[in-house]
């Protein structure tokens, strides 16, 4: 099974798009931490795309799988009220581990956005936590540095501060040539020149 | 019995539906011909996370063939001459990568192809550059692609306002006319490109032994989405070449950029420039570590899953 592949399919269970092989697959990688760990990386992309920020770290699985390990077997001579009253304490200490999950996983905007400053992910870069798409507070282009001082950049090396401008670049300048929708594909381009 | 009056308002509400959005497909359609018809000059800005820019632009059609000429006003002349959708000349800021591209005719905007993974509807009139216009909604109806908001020229369906938004209806950018005059013919003078505006030379490194096309491929795309282009490229700064492919669904585009890593560190990456994404990720080929970086004015999500679906080799690649 290779990496990419699996990561393609943890992208498609998030979009609700997997076939059942993919979820299937999902479900058999899920022991694995880093697969979690990735899981989880989407989950952030995926809230921040949404605005609903939550606590990257909480695994509700990991919880639940917690509570289940901690919670006795009930043991099998018991039979008759008791038995189903273990039953009901599994269930209830799960339902338990779940709702304190989503209340957690619920806050409103804000204080979402507060925890996750402070947790500081090393995946996200503060800014864009707040939106990617702001357009409030913009500054003069003249008072920009970098090349991609404005954008929301992680992961930052010198192969993609070389990089990356160019890319966009060209991206832009080929849509302008390509563009169907007037000048704006100029105006973008134009934009990206602007720094 | 009761029956009937339901079903006559049933049938009417789904009659005014279906007129708003042929409506809206009547409005893109003259959109798509304005620009082969119409004349004009005026005054625009542009509007991004990080930017922001006013631009004058002279545009004339005559003879059936369309001149059009930009000049941005603040900070950098920057400038761009445009002859039938093929760039003539731009200012020396804005050349590299651009030649061996320009001479792909523009597409044609097509609302009917539209329709499929947008939906159209006029939603209001509005008032801008101190023209009535009308407003016209593109939702995508799924979560690979943004929306539009077009606010279009009452009078000739010259696109006045451009807004993209995101899924969270977050404005993304604004492009909006602060002048529109589309009585005023511009004169040659008007479309005389500056000394500045050096003219657009063909790359001589376009030319590659193997298409571009079959040495990568994707495994996954966006519904709807068509590649449009395939070139390879020699980076004039790096020296390194550079395979680019271009998709588009008639609305958004997106490009993918392909490059060795020549064991360089390099991270993966992530980054928002207004509407614009990229990211860039690692990848494993016969011929060594690669580095693929998606690039185009669509959601993170989508430009994840694109850059995670790239493969080398000759299969065919899926629609």
């Amino acid at each position: 099974m290779s990496r990419d592949a699996l990561q393609e399919s943890l992208s498609a269970v998030m979009d609700n798009e997997a076939d059942e092989l993919e979820l299937r697959r999902v479900l058999n990688a899920f022991d694995d931490a880093e697969t979690r760990d990735t899981w989880s990386r989407y989950q952030v992309a995926r809230a921040v795309m949404h605005k609903d920020l939550l606590i990257p770290r909480l695994d509700i699985a990991a919880a639940v799988s917690a509570a289940l390990a901690d919670e006795a077997v009930p043991a099998k001579a018991a039979r008759g009220p008791w038995r189903s009253l273990g039953r009901l304490a599994v269930a209830a200490s799960v339902t338990v581990a779940v709702l304190a999950g989503v209340r957690l996983y619920n806050q409103d905007e804000i204080a979402g956005n507060e925890l996750a400053q402070q947790t500081q992910q090393p995946v996200m870069a503060g800014p864009q936590v707040k939106g990617p798409a702001v357009l409030a507070g913009y500054k003069e282009s003249s008072d920009t540095t970098g090349p991609m001082a404005n954008g929301v950049l992680q992961g930052q090396s010198g192969w993609q501060d070389q990089r990356l401008p160019g890319y966009l670049r060209q991206h832009a300048q080929e849509s302008a040539s390509k563009g169907t929708e007037s000048a704006l594909p100029y105006a973008r381009a134009a934009s990206q020149e602007n720094r | 019995m009761r029956a009937i009056p339901l079903l006559t308002l049933w049938l009417s509400s789904w009659f005014a539906l279906s007129a708003h959005a042929d409506e809206a497909q009547d409005w893109l359609t003259r959109l798509g011909r304005a620009e082969q018809q119409q004349s004009f000059e005026g005054t625009f800005v542009y509007e991004r996370n990080g930017s922001f820019s006013t631009h004058d632009i002279w545009h004339r059609v005559q003879d059936g063939h369309v001149r059009e000429r930009l000049l941005q006003l603040d900070g950098a002349a920057q400038e761009a001459l445009r002859v039938d959708g093929r760039t003539q000349c731009v200012s020396s800021v804005l050349v590299a990568g651009l030649a061996s591209s320009s001479d792909t005719p523009s597409r044609a905007l097509d609302p009917q192809k539209l329709t499929q993974f947008y939906e159209l509807a006029v939603i209001g009139k509005s008032r801008v550059a101190g023209r009535n216009a009308v407003i016209v909604s593109i939702s995508p109806r799924d979560q690979y692609r943004f929306g539009f908001e077009l606010h279009l020229d009452r009078e000739t369906a010259l696109p006045l306002k451009s807004l993209l938004l995101n899924d969270q209806g977050q404005l993304l950018e604004r492009f909006q006319y602060t002048r529109l005059d589309t009585r005023a013919v511009p004169s040659d003078q008007d479309l005389q490109p500056g000394r500045e505006c050096s003219p657009v030379a063909v790359a001589s490194s376009k030319v590659s032994s193997t298409p571009v096309t079959q040495v990568w491929h994707l495994d996954w795309l966006p519904p709807g989405f068509q590649q449009i282009s395939a070139v390879t490229r020699k980076d004039t700064q790096t020296k390194a070449t550079v395979d680019s492919l271009m998709y588009d669904d008639g609305l958004a585009r997106f490009s993918v950029f392909l490059e060795s890593a020549k064991g360089a560190d390099v991270n993966e990456t992530r980054a928002q420039l207004g509407p614009t994404v990229a990211v860039s990720r690692r990848l494993n080929t016969v011929e060594g570590e690669m580095m693929v970086t998606v690039v185009g004015e669509i959601p993170i999500g989508t430009a994840e899953r694109i850059a995670l679906s790239v493969r080398s080799g000759k299969a065919a690649a899926k629609p």
